[in-house]
This record gives C-alpha cells, structure tokens and sequence, in this order.
C-alpha cells in the first residue's frame, strides 16, 4: 500500500528532482559551525510532510505533531521494540485484558492545566472512538478508566501483549481535555512537549515556542518556524540558500553534497519500508512455488539498490531490514540465472512455452517504476516476459486483494506506527489476514505467528519475527527487493537525529550552534 | 457597450449552474471510492476495513443518493455555507479562501508583470522587423515559452536565492517572497504578449491608414503606439482574460517550487484526496473568477478597440 504522501509532491517532485539537482550540485556553500550552542536560538526547518488533516492527531498529522516536539504519548519506543516511560512512568499487566499505567508526577499541560488520570482517559476515549480509528490501536476495544490519583488502567476485548508500544503511537499522544472542544482536536497549546504552537499558517508553516513548564527540562531553543516544503528540491535549494537550518528527505545527489567537513549534520538511515514485489498465489503460474523460487532467483537485488536507485536504498533479503532491530544486515543471495531456468524448465516454462506475466506497479512512489523497468530485464534474462503496467492504486486495491493480478510491486511499511512486527505479519501473511495480496496461505506459518498474541517479551517476539521472515522466504512469498531510507540535513545544528520512525526531531536538546 | 457586458453578467448565473453540475458528476465519476480515499488521506497505509468505510460514508452523507448530494450541496453554497472538509474537518472558506487570494495576488501580479514587459517590447521590435532589438526579443520570446516554469524557477532560484543570497528560496507572505515565484509565473505570458504584439503591430504599421498618418508627418513613436500599440493591446487584454483563469488554478508547478499555498496546489491535492467539498467550491470559485475576468477583458477591449465596440452584440 503506498505511503501517505500527496501525489502531488512525489509526481511534480520527481521531475524537479531530475531537473533541478544538476544544477544545485554545482553550486558551493555551507557553513561550518564551532559547534558552541547558541542559547535561545531561533531555528527554521523545511518539513517534508504538511499536515494534510488539520493537525488531526488520529491521523497521520500526528506524526508531524509529534516530530515538531508538541506531543508525547503514555510510552516512548524506538525501533529496537523496546517499550520507555514518557508521561507514564512504568506500568503492568494486572490482568490477562488489562494494563496498569502509573503518569509521571508533575506534568503540566501547555495551557496550565494538569496530567492527571481523567485526561489520560478523555484523550485515549476520543481517539478509540473516532470513526476511522488509527492502526495502532484499530480493532482491539480499547477502554481506559481512572485508577486512582496517579494511574490509569487500560483494557482490550482480548489479551494484547503489546498495549505499551500501542500506547507510544503518535496517534496515541495525551492533549489537554480542552483539546477535545473540536474536532479535530486543538492541537494549539495543548501538548505536553518541549514546544508549543503559537500560530499556524495553514499548510504553509507553523511557528513554535519553547514550553517552559516541560517536564523534561528547559529546551534549548527559544522557537522554531516549520515551513512545510512539499518538493525534495525545493528542501534542498532553502538549505542551500540558508533560509532553513534542517531539511528533511533530500534527494540522494543532493544530500550527498551537504557534508560534515562543512558545517552539516547530514544523516541516512534505514527506513522500516520494504519494496516487494508480490506475486499472486491464487492461481497459476505463481500457486506453483517453483515459479516463485525461479522469479527469487532471477532478480539481483544488489542491483537493484546499488544501481537501479543508485545506491538511495538497500537491498532487501528478506521482508525485515536494518531499520529494526530483529532485520536482516545481510546482503541477498546473487542472482542465479542457471537456476532459475531450471526450475521454469520442471514447472514447464521454456524457450517453447514462455511465461508471459502482467507486471503492475503506481507511480506514487517515485523509486517503483525505475524498479519495475530493472525488474522487467532481469526478468527476460530468464525467459519471462513481463508487461508493465503502472495505474493508480486506489483504483487497483480491489483486485489486488481479490488476487485478480499477477505480479505487483508494492511500498510498504511493516511497523505501522507500533515498533512490532505482529501486525504486519498477521494482516499481510496469515490466512485470515485481511490484506494478505500473496494470497499465502500456511498453517505452519499461521502456528508460527500464533504465540505474536500472547508473548509479551521483547526479545521473544523479535526471534518470531526472525523466523516468520526466514519462513516467508523459504516459502518464495515474494521477493523483498529493497528497504527505502530516510535522511536529513542539519546546518550548525546539535543534538538533531533522524528518526527511522519519524516520530522525533525537535527535542528538548535541540539546539543552533555558532 | 454596456449592454454587452450586462448579457454577460445575467449569463453568469446560468454559467454557474451548469458548471455546478459538471463539477460536481467529474469526480465522481472517477471510478475511485470517495471513502476509501478519505480514509487514505488520513492513514496511509489503513486496509480498507468494510466498517471503517460505512462510517465514513455515514459521516459525509455520502450514503444518500447523487441528486441528494448535490442538492445538499447546492442549497448551502448559494447561502455561502461551503460546508467542511472531507479530510482536514475543518471549514472549507478557511481552506479555499487564502489559498484564492494568494492565487489571485500572484496570478495578477504575474499578468501585470507580463503586460509590462511583454507589450513594450512586441511594440518596439515591431518598428524595425528583423532588427537587432526585433532578433532580441523574438530569441527571448522564445526562450519565454519553451522554458518549463520548473527549470525557470529553479535556475532563478540558484541565481537569487544561492548565488546571489538576496530572495529567499521558498516561501509565501512577503514582497521579496513573492519575487522569484511571479517572474516565474509570467515568463510565459510576457513571452506570449511580446510575439503577439510584434505580430499585431507589424500588420497595423502596414494599413493604409498608418501610411496617410505618416505622411502628414505625425511623430513615428506616436504612430507606434497610437495605430500599432493599441490594436495590439486588445488582443492582449483577450488572451490576458483566457490565462487569468489558467493561472488561477494552474500554477501548480510554480506553487511547489516556491512552496507557496495557492490554490493549485490545493484543488490538486484535494483532487488526489477525493476531498470534494473543496474540489467542488474551490473549482466553483475558478469558473467564477475566470468568467468575471473574461468580461472584464471582453470590457477593456471594447474599450480600447472603437470597431469592436460598434459591432458587438
């Protein structure tokens, strides 16, 4: 399913990526800071996303809420799938249905107001009820009831062994009760974090001040200006210009450009988003998995990555990469051309009977076409021959979960919000899953991924997940291809990180240097 | 004259109406589900959960019938109530109304722009064809329309913004904001006038009538603009009238070099998005504009052209 992202951006973006980065490359600057912060500084960020649903925090406009530093959740996590206190401070299960949270004492709201256990239980109420709940916390009858002064207690219809990382979504952040007057919720002056809206212009900018009352101590910055930049190359040029000290998601070319021996923080990192292309098991050739193993061995995924996209994401060899902490680090097997001749040769695939094959993909996703092109030749390397067809998704969703397709290359996300695995694997390979487009269906992995709903431990459901993926591949359920990433570049800026969730940027210690 | 522009102004409801109609069926008509891409703008990655759409479809009305609908919709916008967005839950003015008047401000400053550049030089290269300022500004015309506002304004951008550290990159709300996205923004048209002027001027300075004023020794500048400006100028002020409209609504690729939140960009996101209240209204509101600007034009060049004006009806 392709990302949140306008098309717009990602359409008119690729052809100002392509036309305009000759140009920007050429051109020197940059300055180098002495890394001595600057107190109470101003800082200018040029934002990848605009809020596309008003600030509305069961939305994906939570995310931006959460990177500006606005709002926090019950509970933290990274992408090592390890649940922290944020404005909980511990919590437990006290019954099979049911988690206890204790807040963390003398949190303020940034309008005055206090954390307390009826805020906590008005902010989870509105957004389990809200008529298109968020992924995080969709389906599982979440109730939350006061406990006490300092706690709240927060139930499931059914065991869920993961509550807290559900908790630390974005969608789950805790506003003040005053937010909830509208619809969406006001997200102006209500959060608990280190910064605070004091003015949105639209999908234009937003301006920020520093929360003195943060319970995480004084955040360095004195204010930030979001400008919201929809195109990768305009971000690039605004950082080139010097009118924005970061810039989110710059085009590979360019963020090559910004370096640290001049001033910049420049940072990629492994994204938690897979391209796969998925072939349909609900009817021939691909119900027959020496096909599929013939298609695995055709591809060269070092390839790829490596040239196809020019080295902007990794090669994939299996569904979970280095953006988690229970991916794979692993290069993908060669190619083997030899092989997969052969097994086309025993399924009856030959230079007498070819395999003619429809190849679809959309082109929301800037990186898909240039893959499906490189996947199409290596591909008649093999004696397939493939026919791409590139359509909108929405259009196409219905047949691709009806399995009315062939093969399908396809971005997706296998976090979800939540830094675990389970939902992924439940919804995209169980037999019931309800978007399972493989059309896989394996009751040995279904009991594999059986004990996901009741293993709480961290590391016990990461070796699940290890050996779910190893088990999708054995099983040739499609072939991962390649993990996208994410990057950013700061200029004379410390304390700036980018996030493989997305969840973080302005911190409290964040800060401009000289 | 005025007779003229009143038929057009009590057509304007007629217009309306029927425009009304069609944007209303278009979207709809795309073969995508409204509710699956509303729940698409707000979680991008959400599976299409039967329940999840039947509450949205119940929330947004979009479970009554099409005549329904459009009634529904119809009976608010002519009291002024445009209603709220699918996506963003909040009133569709609020959204529609600063991304027109940026549009407007940048769409007339651009044709303003264009006017000034453009018909000056189509004049003067008009008196000498095939002189040297003539070569000059048919190569510049040229150059005007075949450059993609993408490249223009990139290359603008590194000039101004990079090399020249003197206009910010990006950005809405200031004079100096508003620079680098209007010289994009009327490279075209500017270009366009000049070749039309040229071309208007050189055929007017060729009429008999130009020929008797010369002879009776009246000054050549005077002659220029008076025989061969001025009819040039009502072709102009047409064609201004056509891309007012365009621009209005069009300037997407200008929009998002500068990032600047017009109205193209809006409507094109919310296209996408199947957010159609604000398609609908914002849509609505271009036709408006558009035929509000084509009268004002038809009314300038009846104006400026004395033969025009005796022979419309």
């Amino acid at each position: 399913m392709p990302a949140a992202l306008p098309t717009r951006r990602r359409r008119v973006g690729v052809v100002l990526t392509c036309a305009a980065f000759a140009l920007v490359t050429a051109c020197g600057g940059g300055g180098a800071g002495s890394g001595t912060v600057v107190p109470d500084a101003q800082l200018t960020i040029a934002m990848q996303f605009a809020p596309g649903a008003g600030y509305g925090i069961d939305t994906d406009d939570a995310l931006v809420v959460s990177q500006l530093g606005v709002s926090e959740s019950l509970v933290a996590s990274g992408a090592d799938g390890v649940a922290r206190p944020s404005l909980a401070t511990e919590w437990a299960r006290t019954d099979p249905r049911t988690w206890r949270f204790v807040l963390r004492p003398n949190v303020t709201f940034q309008d005055g107001t206090p954390l307390n256990p009826a805020a906590v239980v008005k902010a989870l109420t509105w957004v389990a009820g809200v008529s298109a709940p968020p992924r995080a916390i969709k389906g599982i009858g979440l109730t939350a009831v006061a406990d006490g002064a300092d706690a709240v207690k927060v139930s499931t219809t059914a065991p869920d062994p993961i509550l807290p990382l559900r908790l630390s979504s974005s969608n789950a952040a805790i506003l003040a009760p005053s937010a909830y007057a509208s619809n969406p919720p006001k997200v102006q002056d209500t959060g608990t974090g280190p910064m605070r809206i004091t003015a949105v212009n639209g999908t234009q900018s937003a301006t920020l001040a520093r929360f003195d009352g943060y319970w995480g101590g004084r955040p360095q910055l004195a204010g930030v200006t979001a400008n919201y930049v929809s195109d990768p190359a305009a971000r690039a040029l605004s950082l080139r210009a010097g009118d924005v000290d970061i810039a989110q998601e710059l085009p590979e070319s360019s963020a090559l450009e910004f370096t640290g021996s001049n001033g910049f923080v420049n940072q990629t990192v492994a994204s938690p988003r897979t391209d796969s292309l998925l072939l349909s098991q609900s009817a021939p050739p691909f119900r027959d998995i020496r096909v599929r193993q013939a298609i695995t061995k055709a591809i060269d995924r070092t390839a790829l990555g490596e040239q196809a996209l020019a080295g902007s994401a990794v090669p994939a060899s299996e569904l979970f990469g280095p953006a988690v902490a229970w991916g794979s680090q692993e290069r993908p097997p060669a190619p083997d051309v030899e092989g997969a001749k052969a097994l086309l040769a025993q399924a009856g695939y030959g230079p007498q009977n070819p395999l003619r094959v429809s190849l679809g993909t959309y082109a929301n996703r800037a990186e898909l076409p240039t893959l499906a092109t490189a996947v199409q030749g290596m591909l008649r390397a093999v004696g397939v021959e493939a026919t791409i067809q590139v359509a909108d998704y929405d259009a196409k969703e219905p047949d691709l979960l009806a399995g009315r397709y062939q093969m399908y290359l396809l971005s997706r996300s296998y976090l979800l919000d939540v830094p675990d695995a389970g939902a992924t694997l439940t919804s995209d390979y169980s037999c019931q899953g309800s978007y399972n487009i493989n059309r896989y269906c394996s009751q040995a992995f279904d009991a594999l991924i059986a004990p996901l709903g009741t293993t709480t431990d961290p590391a016990a459901r990461q070796e699940i997940f290890q050996r779910a993926a190893a088990q999708l591949n054995t099983d040739a359920v499609g072939v991962p291809l390649v993990h996208t990433q994410a990057n950013g570049v700061g200029s004379k800026v410390t304390g700036y990180t980018v996030d493989p969730l997305a969840k973080t940027l302005v911190t409290a210690g964040l800060a401009k240097t000289e | 004259m005025s007779a003229v522009l009143a038929r057009r102004l009590l057509a304007l409801p007629v217009v309306l109406f029927l425009a009304s109609v069609l944007i209303f069926l278009l979207p709809r008509m795309a073969g995508v589900d409204t509710a699956r891409a509303i729940l698409r703008s707000r979680l991008g990655e959400a599976e299409p959960d039967p329940a999840v759409l039947a509450a949205i479809r119940l929330e947004f009305g979009l479970d009554a019938s099409l005549t329904t609908q459009y009634w529904r919709w119809l009976s608010h916008v002519v009291v002024g109530d445009l209603g709220n967005s699918f996506t963003t839950r909040t009133s569709v003015a609020g959204l529609l109304f600063p991304a027109l008047g940026v549009s407007l401000v940048l769409t007339a400053a651009a044709l303003v722009l264009a006017a000034l550049a453009g018909i000056p030089a189509g004049v003067w290269s008009a008196r000498r064809p095939g002189g040297r300022l003539d070569r000059a500004v048919t190569a510049t015309s040229v150059l005007g329309v075949a450059t993609p506002e993408f490249v223009l304004g990139t290359v603008l951008v590194l000039v101004f913004a990079v090399a020249l550290p003197v206009l910010p990159a990006t950005g809405w709300g200031s004079v100096a904001q508003a620079v680098l996205p209007v010289l994009t923004l009327a490279a075209f048209p500017a270009a366009l006038a000049a070749q039309l002027t040229r071309a208007e001027t050189v055929d007017a300075l060729a009429r008999p009538h130009v020929m008797v004023a010369r002879s009776k020794g009246i000054e050549e500048r005077a002659v220029l603009w008076r025989h061969g400006g001025r009819l040039a100028l009502t072709s102009v002020t047409s064609l201004s009238g056509l891309f007012f409209g365009g621009l209005l609504g069009g300037a997407v690729v200008v929009e998002v070099v500068f990032a600047v939140p017009g109205l193209g960009g809006l409507l094109y996101d919310s296209v996408v998005g199947q957010d159609l209240p604000v398609v609908q209204s914002g849509l609505l509101a271009v036709v408006a504009v558009a035929a509000l600007a084509s009268i004002a034009a038809e009314g300038l060049q009846l104006a400026l052209d004395p033969v025009g004006r005796s022979t419309a009806t």
